[in-house]
Formats: structure tokens, C-alpha cells, sequence
């Protein structure tokens, strides 16, 4: 190499100077670029391109392994919110139905000024044997819950009277259990008698309707309620409808068997009347 | 002769499977219906630990467990199963000592048994308030022990195998 600068480097450091001169010149006459940078970059353009392509697909890798990633984080976060956004619409559901019973209730209240405190009650068993129709509620004598006091559903329908109350817990007698009777007036005529239930009616979830008029017998589909007579029970509350009229054993008198209004099988939450008015 | 925390290991045992008996009753089968009747186990936790540890040890076993009866569930008088339950450990502790030798079968009839006098005891309060239904208190009678018959066989095994663990050499 020594020896070469030695020989040749005056010739090559004028050549140097003749092409930098030349390219000097042909720069100043082109418009666009020299011929030999024309001829460099039409050489490299390739090569440019082909790293440019490189450099690119490992960019968009790169970018898609990071908007994968945040795209996952992003679901993740999205599935937290969808179920969360549903678990709000399953509450919600559960909270307009539970405005609409208390709307009622609220109605039943307006019309019924004479029940004057109420306590909504979770039913939290069904009957327990196969001799008892009962209930068993969630709230007892720490929130006001007597033995004795009636309990009904959010239309106000009669379902039985409260037969044990304890702290946190009460036991509910329904309309069909044996131990059950009630006062009862027919809507229409006014007739008094007493609702009970009877063991052989219990399993159909009927009771009967006896100690009527003799010369007065109701109508299949008459409205019984509640006499209130004695003061134990608030008047006026819907206990069923007569769905049958039979004559009793001995011929002299008539019963008859009541289909209760409120669904004793499908009670999810019922109202105990802490207290009532007598209305005379 | 037992020693004492001996015979209190045995009685802890009985109860300790009388209570899971118990939560199943409650948990579960109470939402069961065969035949249009609940599984009521009640009667087969009075009868067949008797028929295992005979009259004695068995009807007090069987007050204990009417006892707890009375206080869970709702009934005409307040001791119904504290009447009932008892008797019912008396008559399955005297059959296994005389006539069948504990076991399924012996269970199976205690079981009856028991049934028979609480249902026949409810008929007999249903008449004695002045609404008599015999005929329909026969009906879920039978309906009842139908539903409760098939627990016989795993209620037979568990009490067995307290006895057997439980069985000292006096």
C-alpha cells in the first residue's frame, strides 16, 4: 500500500481532483442530480428498498406484538366492565321488581289507611313437614314481628298469620295449614263465616268456608275477605274466592271450598302488618 | 363397664351423624318431593340408632332427637316429637332385642313403625280438634314413609358404622 501511494499517489490524488472537478461541474449543469449520483442511487435505490422493507416488517412486528398485548389487556379490562355493567342490569332488574311490589304496597297502603305498619319479609323456607303448610321469614321480634299478626303478599292478598317469632326468624301459618282460622265475610252478600283449613283440602292448596246462612250459599268465583270481627285481624283483606259450594255431611248446612288469591307456592317476599286500625 | 368419656365419644358420634342428617333434611331434601310428599327423615333419626343400642339407650336417644324436633319444627302442640319419638325408640330397641337382629330389615320396620305412630298421632290431633281426617292423614302417612324409605339404607350404614366404632369391650 506504501509502495502504491509511493508510485501512483500523485496520480491518484489528481484524479481525485479531476473527478471532484467534474462532479463539481456536472452538479452545477444538471438540474435534478449529477449522472454519477444518479448512477449511485440507482444502484443502492434497491438495497435502500430492501432494508427499508426489513426494517419496516420488523416495525409492524414489533407493533403488533404491542397492540396484541394491549389488545389483550384492553379485552380483559373490557370483559371486567361487561360483567360488571351486567351484574348492575341483574340488580337493577331485581330493583324495579322490587319497586313495582312496593309500589302496590304503597297503593294498598293510600287505600287502606287502617294497616298502618308494615314489614317486608324474605320467605327462606317452605313448608318443612308434610302435616303444616308453613313459611318460615327472615325478620322477627327484633324488627317488630309478633305471633299473631297477618301476613300478606304485595297486592295485599292474605297468606297466613305469623304462629312463632323469634329474634331474627318467624313461622308463618298459611291460609291452608289445619291450625289456621279466620274470621271471613263474602264480599258480595256480606254473609259472615269462618275460613279454615282442612288436612284433606291442604295437599290442593284449598280451605274451606263454613258456619254460613243456611238459606244463603255463595257463588262459585265470590270474593271472601276478612271480617276483622274481634279486632285479632285487620278487615277487608283478600283471602280467596269460592271455587266450590258443597253441603255437608249432615245435609243441614253448606261449606264452601276457597281457592286462596295469593300463590302460596311461588312466595318469594311477603309483608307482615305490624299493626292496624280497628275500623268499625 | 364403659368408661365415661368413652361413653361420651359414642353419644358425640350419634349426634355428630344425627346433625349431618339433619343438614341434609334441611339443605336439601326439604326441597324434594316424591310422591307429593317431602323426605322426612325425622322418624328414621329417632328409630334406627335404637334399633342399634336398644330400648334404653334408644328412647333417650330418641327423646333427644324429638326434643330438637319440637324446637325446628312447627307443630299442633309443642312437644308432638317429644311424645312421638321416644315411643317410636322404645318399639325399634325392642324389636332389634327380641325379634330382628339390627339391620336393614330391622330399620326398615322401626321406620315403619315410627311413621305409623306419627302419623297416626297427627290423625289423632286432627280429630281431637274436631276436623278428623283419617283417610287423607293415611294417605300422606304412606306417601311420607315412601318418600323417607329409600334413606333407610344409607341412614342403616352410618349408624352401623358409629356402632361398630363405638362398640367397647366391657
Amino acid at each position: 500500500m506504501k509502495n502504491f501511494l509511493k508510485q501512483h499517489g500523485l496520480w491518484v490524488l489528481f484524479a481525485a481532483a479531476v473527478l471532484s472537478v467534474a462532479m463539481a461541474v456536472m452538479s452545477v449543469l444538471s438540474a435534478n442530480s449529477s449522472p454519477l449520483e444518479n448512477l449511485t442511487g440507482m444502484i443502492v435505490s434497491p438495497f435502500r428498498a430492501g432494508y427499508t422493507a426489513v426494517a419496516n416488517w420488523f416495525n409492524d412486528l414489533q407493533n403488533y406484538y404491542k397492540d396484541t398485548t394491549d389488545l389483550q389487556a384492553e379485552n380483559a379490562a373490557l370483559r371486567q366492565q361487561i360483567a360488571k355493567m351486567e351484574e348492575t342490569i341483574r340488580q337493577a332488574k331485581a330493583d324495579v321488581e322490587e319497586n313495582a311490589k312496593l309500589r302496590e304496597l304503597l297503593n294498598l297502603t293510600k287505600q287502606r289507611r287502617d294497616l298502618t305498619d308494615f314489614e317486608a319479609c324474605m320467605v327462606t323456607e317452605h313448608a318443612v313437614t308434610n302435616w303444616t303448610s308453613s313459611l318460615t321469614l327472615n325478620k322477627g321480634t327484633s324488627l317488630g314481628v309478633e305471633a299473631g299478626d297477618c301476613v300478606i303478599d304485595e297486592c295485599g292478598n292474605l297468606v297466613g298469620v305469623v304462629s312463632q317469632a323469634g329474634t331474627n326468624w318467624s313461622t308463618v301459618l298459611t291460609l291452608v295449614d289445619t291450625d289456621t282460622s279466620l274470621g271471613a265475610q263474602i264480599f258480595r252478600t256480606k254473609d259472615l263465616g269462618i275460613a279454615r283449613g282442612d288436612f284433606s283440602l291442604m295437599g290442593e292448596k284449598r280451605l274451606r268456608l263454613e258456619y254460613l246462612p243456611a238459606d244463603r250459599a255463595p257463588l262459585a268465583g265470590d270474593v271472601v275477605v276478612t271480617s276483622g270481627l274481634g279486632g285479632y285481624y285487620p278487615s277487608g283483606l283478600v283471602i280467596g274466592s269460592v271455587e266450590q259450594v258443597q253441603v255437608d255431611d249432615s245435609g243441614a248446612a253448606s261449606y264452601a271450598i276457597l281457592a286462596p288469591a295469593a300463590d302460596l307456592d311461588a312466595l318469594t317476599e311477603v309483608f307482615v302488618i305490624k299493626s292496624f286500625e280497628i275500623v268499625t | 363397664m364403659i368408661a365415661r368419656n368413652e361413653t361420651i365419644f359414642k353419644w358425640s358420634l350419634y349426634a355428630a351423624a344425627t346433625a349431618l342428617c339433619l343438614l341434609v333434611q334441611t339443605g336439601f331434601l326439604q326441597r324434594l318431593e316424591f310422591w307429593g310428599a317431602l323426605p322426612f327423615l325425622y322418624p328414621l333419626l329417632a328409630a334406627i340408632p335404637a334399633t342399634y343400642e336398644g330400648p334404653l339407650a334408644g328412647s333417650i336417644f330418641s327423646l333427644c332427637v324429638g326434643l330438637v324436633s319440637d324446637l325446628l319444627l312447627p307443630g299442633p302442640v309443642p312437644c308432638l316429637y317429644t311424645l312421638i319419638f321416644p315411643l317410636a325408640g322404645l318399639c325399634a330397641g325392642l324389636l332389634s332385642q327380641s325379634w330382628l337382629p339390627a339391620g336393614f330389615l330391622c330399620s326398615f320396620v322401626s321406620a315403619a313403625a315410627a311413621f305409623l305412630l306419627h302419623g297416626s298421632f297427627r290423625c289423632l290431633i286432627l280429630w281431637m280438634q274436631g276436623a278428623a281426617a283419617w283417610e287423607a292423614g293415611a294417605l300422606v302417612m304412606v306417601r311420607e314413609f315412601c318418600a323417607a324409605a329409600p334413606f333407610v339404607i344409607p341412614l342403616t350404614l352410618l349408624y352401623r358404622s358409629v356402632f361398630r366404632k363405638t362398640r367397647f369391650d366391657d
